[in-house]
């Protein structure tokens, strides 16, 4: 088992760490560019019987 | 309401008549007048989509090939939903805006019928308000997640990780999904389509898993949890390529009407300008002839 599982990670949050540190390892001119891919907007919102449930979590 | 009436009444005086020819001439320029601006709007609005359209259609071909790479593993290891676990995960694709077509409505169709024939062993996951809207009147307990704040920038794929992320998370145990997408097909014309995703124990039991090498569960785990993120996220930018061109067209035609509204509105309006004239020089000649 990998210690990122081990530490409670998916691959998904893993490979978007390793995403994450390799746009801010770019040289500048390219870095804009990337850090614009880095964005997220998304709202996500649990529902349970047919009602969204109060804390939204943003994860 | 005048005219009608006027028709109930012959004997009206002349100057009511001629209020009322002056009142419609007023509510036709004034009709006009609002039609000339929906058409601007729509215009602007088509050329604001264009731009997108363009922008998302070159993202599309990026993108398309880490769709087909996901698609293809789930073909060849030849993978079925468990039968055990009948729990089925739908997830429909649309955004937050409307004024496109029937973009979200064929998603919500299909998604629809589907909850119509089982609705014990189906959950849906609503990407984009106008899925949601539609869904949750009816079929409101199904709705397990719903995501907004999506349409009005580009998806990117921190967006559709932290979708999968969700879902992952989300405490539902189901054998097997879809994605519920619109397939970009050309500018005019798209299909709504489905994306099949898997659950862990329905990978591990697949035919012809073995045609893969070395392949341990980790592996397989961490690989199924990217391709959610990415068939997510080919899904998004699908929907959101199919929706701009959609809207396109939407918008293409609603200038298109208003445009021969405006046709029609005109004429009418330089008719009853006319007829406005006519009569009254009539009036003036025959008051003289009287004299």
């Amino acid at each position: 088992m990998s210690a990122w599982r081990a530490a409670g990670l998916n691959y998904i949050n893993f490979s978007n760490i390793a995403a994450r540190l390799l746009r801010r390892a770019l040289k500048p001119e390219f870095r804009a560019e990337a850090a614009k891919r880095d964005e997220s907007h998304i709202r996500i919102t649990k529902w349970a019987d047919g009602k969204p449930i109060r804390q939204e979590s943003s994860a | 309401m005048l005219g009608r009436f006027g028709s109930l009444v012959p004997l009206v005086t002349q100057n009511v008549q001629q209020q009322r020819g002056m009142a419609t001439l007023k509510s036709i320029s004034i009709r006009l007048k609002s039609v000339k601006n929906i058409q601007k709007i729509t215009q602007s609005m088509k050329m604001v989509s264009a731009a997108k359209y363009s922008r998302a259609e070159r993202e599309l071909k990026q993108t398309r090939p880490i769709g087909s790479g996901a698609t293809q593993f789930y073909e060849k290891a030849e993978i079925s939903a468990p039968e055990d676990l009948p729990q089925k995960l739908l997830i429909a694709m649309t955004s937050d805006r409307g004024l496109c077509g029937a973009v979200h409505t064929s998603v919500a169709r299909l998604i629809r019928n589907e909850l119509n024939n089982d609705q014990q062993n189906l959950k849906v996951v609503c990407v984009g308000d106008k899925s949601r809207l539609i869904l949750q009147r009816m079929y409101g307990k199904n709705i397990i997640m719903a995501c907004n704040e999506i349409g009005r920038l580009p998806p990117t794929f921190t967006d559709a990780s932290k979708l999968a992320d969700a879902i992952l998370n989300s405490q539902y145990a189901f054998g097997s999904g879809q994605i519920v997408f619109n397939r970009f097909k050309s500018v005019v014309s798209y299909s709504t389509q489905t994306l099949p995703v898997f659950s862990l124990a329905a990978v591990k039991t697949a035919a012809k898993l073995p045609v893969y090498d070395s392949l341990d569960d980790e592996v397989i785990q961490s690989y199924l949890e990217f391709s959610l993120a990415s068939l997510l996220y080919y899904a998004m930018k699908e929907g959101a390529c199919s929706e701009q061109s959609s809207r396109m067209t939407a918008m293409d035609n609603a200038s298109k009407n208003a445009g021969e509204m405006i046709d029609k509105l005109t004429l009418t309006f330089n008719r009853t300008r006319q007829a406005v004239i006519t009569r009254e020089l009539i009036e003036i000649i025959s008051g003289a002839s009287a004299l």
